[in-house]
């Protein structure tokens, strides 16, 4: 343990956990002593009071000069020697029995409790009884009782098994909120340790879950998962900010570089003129990237809806092939638009064109030289599918699924930022479709949603 | 002469905005907030807005729609750093005639300030005659001094919609918007391909120029006279 002071709450815990536990045991101790004590007692005092009752019985119905002869005998038959018999006249000289003098009796109760002093127990001249007096037909009086030394013992005898009970449950009592409480500080430590070190930035950590785990194990796997999405998160953010970071200072340096020569001669205006134009053009790069990138988040943001409308995919594809055509033919790339009536589509047409611009920009730019592009509309168990194929091998199977991130560049020997297919990816969740690209060959499909009607 | 109204809070793009625009040959009245803006408009005079749409006393489509509320038919272009399409759209509905979204070219401004100027007069005539050139809509053809010039359709939209923009810029934005219909940003040169076609087939060889390039930005008919 680091620190045992009052003020540190594991230590605090562990004392709560023990006291509670201990102030559990002694109040279950207390009320079951309490409950045996009363039981006991209760019945220990009905049946005396039977006794006395018989008593009474007996001896009124006995002619007054046989009583102390049978009292007597009585006290001679009672070998364990606890019971008090004496018979006392009116004015309370005693007649016969083992009780000096007559206790002045409670009025109204059955039986009482009260100092007796005994004549015949050696070496005792004071004793504590239950005792019960009665009338006697002649006027003389009976006093008989029962030794309490026995029922004192067995009181006795429960307090201490009650005191040397709870001594032990005590002891157990804090030893266990000892253990619950280091237990529970325990983990609470590690999971403190744990985030301390996340908080330092270290997102690999991950905090112990045992092979069965309690509740507490469980939380610890909940915020093990809620790490592992952070991570991811955290991961891409990263990602992001560096591939914008990389994606920019290329075009940077140029220009740097490109305005540094230009204005190195100024009196060439030529150079100056040439220098102003090239910058002009790698800010306009520049510029396309940014408003590129804002324009994934957005439609990544799916807040883009507000333009959506029926688009008839067919003169979509028809104005796609016939914009990019004259590029194509002169590219010696024979575009071929396979195009079949299909339902319209919800969407926005802008982005549906701008999305297959790109598959077929893709198309041209990474497929053989003199090849063929063929952009194919059809219906497929009600699925609408725009498929873009070019002759090449298209999309090495190791790339697919990064061919959508940002910046993402196969190849680096062509133009762009790599963000082409992160928009269509995009563009495509915004409408509901799937991005597809086919198991063998070029294929790259936009597949519509089921048909909903 | 022909009076802009500018309202602007940053004072470095509005500088510019300035110079370009008296390079033009429009006289400019700058405000930065709402309040004088409106006060100005209401002056008479102003022959087109130009709204930014963040403004210091608020939003620059508010004081569009109070314009319009009032009976005033200034064409109104807006300016926003907001430049996603739901804002355009948003700009639009307001009662913007148009939407730029920053950061933008000086020439694309330019521009779209004639094209939003020219707007209200554009004729609809299907026979255009200017120059040498002679382009029958209704037939699809179109001739330069008497020699057939085989235009694709989509040429022909696309010269046609130059030649009733003499001497202005068109620009690669507002072909693909106003002559295909569609609002993007293509990632290759398509635009320019179609219009180096139209222009070889319009300008033969030896023969004036009449589409000119401006380098980076768009396009020039040039009026032979």
């Amino acid at each position: 343990m680091s620190s045992t002071s009052s003020s540190d709450p594991r230590t605090r815990a562990t004392w709560r956990w023990g006291g509670a536990i201990a102030c559990l045991l002694v109040v279950q101790s207390v009320v079951l002593a309490g409950l045996f004590w009363t039981l006991a007692s209760g019945s220990h005092r009905r049946e005396a009071e039977r006794g006395f009752a018989q008593d009474c019985r007996t001896f009124s119905g006995i002619a007054a000069p046989g009583r102390p002869e049978e009292l007597r005998e009585e006290l001679v038959r009672d070998v364990h020697r606890d019971r008090f018999l004496a018979l006392f006249m009116r004015d309370g000289t005693l007649i016969e029995g083992n009780v000096a003098t007559l206790p002045p009796a409670p009025a109204g109760a059955t039986s009482f409790v009260a100092p007796v002093r005994p004549t015949q127990l050696p070496g005792k001249d004071s004793d504590v009884a239950r005792l019960a007096v009665c009338a006697m037909p002649d006027g003389s009086v009976l006093l008989t009782g029962v030794d309490l030394d026995d029922s004192e013992e067995a009181l006795r005898v429960v307090e201490r098994s009650l005191l040397f009970g709870i001594v032990p449950g005590l002891l157990l009592a804090i030893g266990i909120g000892l253990f619950a409480g280091r237990r529970a500080a325990a983990q609470v430590d590690a999971v403190r340790a744990l985030t301390e070190r996340i908080v330092a930035g270290d997102l690999r950590q991950r905090l112990p879950v045992g092979a069965s785990p309690d509740s507490f194990g469980l939380l610890c796997a909940h915020i093990n998962a809620m790490l592992d999405r952070l991570e991811a998160l955290v991961l891409d953010v990263r990602g992001v900010g560096d591939d914008i970071a990389h994606q920019l200072r290329t075009p940077l340096t140029r220009l740097r570089a490109r305005v540094e020569r230009g204005l190195r001669d100024p009196n060439d205006p030529g150079s100056v003129e040439a220098t102003a134009d090239a910058a002009l053009a790698e800010i306009d790069k520049l510029l396309g990237i940014v408003a590129a990138l804002l324009r994934v988040r957005e439609l990544e943001d799916h807040a883009r809806r507000s333009r959506f409308a029926a688009v008839d995919m067919a003169t979509l594809a028809e104005d796609a092939c016939e914009l990019h055509r004259p590029t194509a033919e002169d590219r010696g790339i024979d575009l071929v638009c396979d195009v079949l009536p299909v339902a319209a589509v919800e969407g926005d047409a802008s982005l549906l064109i701008e999305a297959l611009s790109n598959l077929i920009d893709n198309a041209m730019k990474f497929g053989p030289p003199g090849g063929r592009v063929t952009v194919s509309l059809r219906e497929d168990e009600g699925r609408i599918v725009v498929a873009v194929a070019d002759d090449g091998a298209g999309v090495p199977f190791g790339e697919r699924a990064l061919v959508t991130q940002r910046f993402y560049r196969g190849r680096h020997d062509c133009d762009g930022a790599g963000l082409g297919l992160s928009l269509v990816k995009a563009i495509a969740d915004l409408h509901g479709f799937d991005l597809r690209f086919a198991d063998e060959g070029s294929t790259v499909s936009l597949i519509g949603p089921a048909e909903v009607q | 002469m022909t009076h802009i109204l500018l309202i602007e809070d940053d004072a470095g793009t509005a500088r510019e905005i300035a110079l370009e625009l008296a390079a033009g040959g429009y006289v400019l009245t700058h405000c930065v907030l709402i309040a004088d803006g409106l006060v100005a408009a209401r002056d008479g005079g102003v022959d087109l807005l130009i709204v930014d749409r963040q403004l210091p006393d608020g939003e620059g489509l508010d004081l569009i729609e109070r314009l319009r509320g009032e009976g005033r038919r200034i064409p109104a272009l807006v300016l926003s750093a907001l430049g996603s399409l739901d804002d355009r759209v948003r700009g639009l509905r307001a009662g913007g005639d148009d939407y730029l979204a920053k950061p933008f070219a000086l020439v694309e401004l330019v521009a779209r300030v004639q094209a939003l100027l020219r707007r209200p007069n554009e004729s609809r005539d299907t026979r255009l005659i200017v120059g040498p050139l002679d382009l029958d809509l209704l037939d699809g053809t179109a001739t330069r001094a008497g020699r057939a010039l085989e235009l694709l359709p989509r040429e022909l939209k696309l010269l046609d919609y130059l030649v009733r923009r003499p001497g202005r810029i068109v620009t690669r934005s507002m072909l693909l918007q106003d002559v295909w219909g569609y609002t993007f940003e293509p990632n290759s040169n398509v635009v320019d391909v179609h219009m180096g076609r139209l222009r070889r087939k319009v300008d033969a060889e030896g023969e004036a120029q009449l589409i000119r390039n401006v380098r980076g930005q768009g396009y020039v008919f040039d009026v032979v006279v």
